[in-house]
This record gives structure tokens, sequence and C-alpha cells, in this order.
């Protein structure tokens, strides 16, 4: 009678779970669920707490390791500061000149979105179902939110629980980006490949598209900003008779992120927004 | 193992596997600390346990990964009762015996979660098969450590029971 019991507790709780799971795939890339918030928000402070415990261990060991490389490098770090001015001032110039030029040409530029750090709380990107939670502290933020290293874009956000959010990394395989080779303007969709590379697609054999190739966002598809560094191809082959199989390999090194930057940029106005909702990568 | 037990397991499995997360890339995808406290529940052979511990260890590890929410839960349910019905039916005494049923528990939540994904994804990724080998095996050797680990603790607390029951018969006015 008890194993019965079982057997029905068993089939309504698995229905239960799959019409869960059934309500998520439409909106899969999208805004997530309640459960799946609460879950975010029930482990998101005990990964918090292991990172900091982690970091202020492996700091303070690092400091002693390094004391006496500090002095050293904070000198070098001076030197590419007082370099590094000299150029802002340079491409300031340059940035002058060509709002002069777009002014002359009645030229919009898409406005450029301010940076905010946010702590990684916790990342997987080796397993299959790859996961970055970050802690956004006070501020906002939002679904679809870009998120960027200093080398380059990250991923997207796709659930928030605040004030933690889990992001969708680039090299996941349900993600993709519009991307365009630098050197030739050629557009085409970037997609995660898992195992941590990412395939180009929509280049067609025509195209000249060679390894070493420099690849950026192209702002086509509403939610990344253009120009944002995404990679370099690694290898091109022929695949077919229209499209080369071209992969790339990602600018950031998600081994390394222990922080990064949220963009806050709205690239789609409001009243466009709804128009658009079906087409997320 | 009560509730209460199984709750505290679970949060130390958390913090392993976040600990294993910041010490290697690899290791959240080569030891699954979850499974092994899920198989322990569910060898006691109460389907009910297995159920409801599959539906809390997997709901707790679907909060870690991408993808939909509740891949795991859905993936632990089936697993718990199944290794409840499983233990109904075998006398599991022995460590090695624990390892055999936690591997299989591992590489059948591992297939469930690829049909799953296959089924409900359209951009769907597998793990490659070396990886699935060895959680597999991860998770029966971390299943048999804990076995050993407890059944030698459960004995020797026993056999402390024992000498100061016959201390105190010793000591007792006849």
């Amino acid at each position: 009678m008890d194993e019965k019991r079982a057997g029905w507790f068993l089939l309504v709780t698995l229905v239960a779970q799959l019409a869960l799971l059934g309500l998520q795939v439409p909106g899969a890339g999208g805004k997530g669920t309640y459960l799946g918030v609460l879950g975010l928000r029930v482990i998101g402070p005990f990964a918090r707490g292991i990172t900091g415990a982690s970091r202020t261990i492996g700091d303070s060991t690092e400091n002693l390791r390094l004391q006496r490389r500090l002095v050293e490098e904070n000198r070098r770090l001076r030197r590419d500061l007082e370099e590094l001015r000299l150029r802002l001032l340079q491409f300031e110039n340059i940035r002058g000149e060509a709002a002069r030029l777009a002014a002359a040409l009645r030229y919009a530029p898409p406005p450029i979105g301010n940076l905010r750090a946010a702590d990684v709380v916790y990342l997987d990107f080796s397993s299959w179902l790859t996961t970055l939670v970050i802690y956004a502290g006070g501020r906002p933020v939002q679904v679809d939110q870009v998120v960027l290293a200093p080398n380059g874009l990250v991923g997207r956000v796709v659930e928030i629980a605040a004030p933690y959010a889990k992001v969708q990394l680039l090299t996941d395989r349900s993600a993709s980006v519009g991307a365009l080779i630098v050197r030739t303007r050629r557009q085409g969709v970037l997609r995660g490949a898992g195992s941590g590379t990412l395939d180009l697609e929509y280049i067609p054999v025509q195209a000249d598209v060679r390894p070493g190739d420099r690849v950026l966002t192209a702002g086509i598809d509403g939610i990344f900003p253009r120009g944002i560094p995404i990679g370099t191809v690694v290898s091109v082959k022929e695949r077919g008779q229209l499209f080369h199989e071209v992969r790339v390999a990602p600018a950031v090194d998600l081994g390394t992120l222990d922080q990064v930057y949220l963009l806050d940029w709205k690239p789609v106005p409001k009243d466009l927004e709804e128009s658009r909702a079906d087409d997320r990568p | 193992m009560t509730a209460l037990k199984y709750l505290a397991a679970l949060g130390a499995a958390l913090l392993l596997h976040l600990i294993g997360a910041r010490l290697h890339p690899d290791l959240p995808q080569a030891i699954d600390w979850f499974l092994p406290v899920l198989v322990l529940l569910a060898l006691s052979g109460s389907s009910f346990a297995g159920i409801a511990g599959g539906i809390a260890a997997g709901l707790l590890q679907d909060g870690l990964t991408g993808g939909l929410y509740g891949l795991h839960g859905f993936a632990d349910t089936l697993v718990g009762y199944a290794t409840a019905r499983l233990a109904q039916r075998l006398v599991i005494q022995r460590a090695v015996g624990v390892f055999a049923i936690a591997s299989f528990a591992s590489a059948l939540q591992q297939v469930i979660l690829i049909a799953l994904s296959l089924f409900l994804l359209p951009q769907a990724s597998v793990p490659e098969p070396f990886w699935v080998v060895v959680r597999a095996l991860s998770t029966g050797l971390v299943g048999m450590l804990i076995y050993s680990g407890s059944d030698r603790f459960r004995k020797a607390a026993e056999s402390h029971r024992k000498q100061r029951l016959s201390r105190l018969r010793m000591d007792a006015p006849s």
C-alpha cells in the first residue's frame, strides 16, 4: 500500500516538475522563474561567503608572497599610468575631431553606457550547464544587461534575485550574439560551442576570413552594443558549399574572472521592445 | 537519516561544491557532492524519502547550474526513487555495493539530464563522455567513503556504549 502511495507521489512530483520545466522553455533565455529566483536567492549568500573567505585567505597569502615585488610593480604601474594618460589625451583629441566630423555629416552615434563593477560569487564555466552568479550590490540589475570584463564580452544577465544575478556566459550553447570581423567588417552570428569556444556562423565561403582576425559585437541583435571585443578567429574550415566553419577563441579568460562590469545601456527604445521579444538570441 | 540530518548533509555538500569551484574550474563537473548524500538517504529503502530527498537535492543543484531550473530536480527525484526501490530488493552491507549503486545513480542522473535537455532545449549541449565516466566514478567513491566512515563511526560509538554499560554494571552494588 505504501509503495502504491509512493508511486503516486512520484508521478505527481514528476508531472509538476515537468510542467515547471515546460513553462520555462519559451523563455529559456528570458526572465527566469519564481523558483529559479528563489534558488538563486538561497545559494547567492552561500556562494558570496565562500568567495569572500577564499579571497581573503588568497589575498593575505598573496600579499605576503608578493611584498618584495610590490614596490617595483608600483613603479611600473605609475609609468604605465603616465603613458595611458598621454594616450587618453590623444584619444580625447581624436574623439573631438570625430564628433566634429559627425556633426558635419549629421551622424548620430549610439550613446555609450556607464560601467559598474560587480563581484563574481560563483563561476562554473567548464561544466556543460555553465553558470556565472554575480553580486551587484544595491543598484538594480536588469534582464539582458550586458556583462563585460576588461578584455571583452562575458555575457548577459538572464535571472535576477537582487542583489544577485545569474549571467548567461557567451560560451553557453544557448547564447548567441551578432558579431563582425574587424578586418573585413563581415557580419555573422556568434554562438557558444560549449567547451569554452565560440562558432561564428553564416560567414559565406566567398568571405575573406583568416585565423588571427579580431571579432567584435556588431550591435545588430538589440542586446549587445557595437564594438565590444569578443575574441579572435583560431580556425577556418569550409563546411558544405555555403558557409565557412569559423572557430573563435573568446577574448576573456573566464578562469581568471573575479570581477565583471555591468553596462548600463539601453540599446532598443521601450516602444520597440515588444516587437523584438520573440527574437532574442 | 532524519530530515534535519539530510538537510545538514546537503548544506555540507553545497559548501564542498562551492569550495571545489574556487579551487579548480573542473571540479564541479568532476565531482557531484549532492548525489552521494541522496543515495545514502535512499539506501534506507524508503521511497518517500528517496523522492523528497531527490527534489531537495535537485532543486538545490539547479540553483548552481545554468539551463532550465528543475532539470536536476526532475532527474534526482527519479534517481532517489530508483535507488530506494533498488535498496528494497538488494541487501547492501559492503562499501563496494554502495560504490556500485552511487556510480549507477550518477550515470542514471546524467542520462536523464541529457535526455531532458535534448528534449526541451533547441540548442542543448551534452557533456563529454569522459566527464560522465569521471563523475560516475567519483560519485561512487565519495558515496563509498562516506558510507565506510559513518559505518566505522557507528561501530566505534556502539563499542564505546557497550564498554560504558559493562563498566556501569560492574560498578553497581550487587
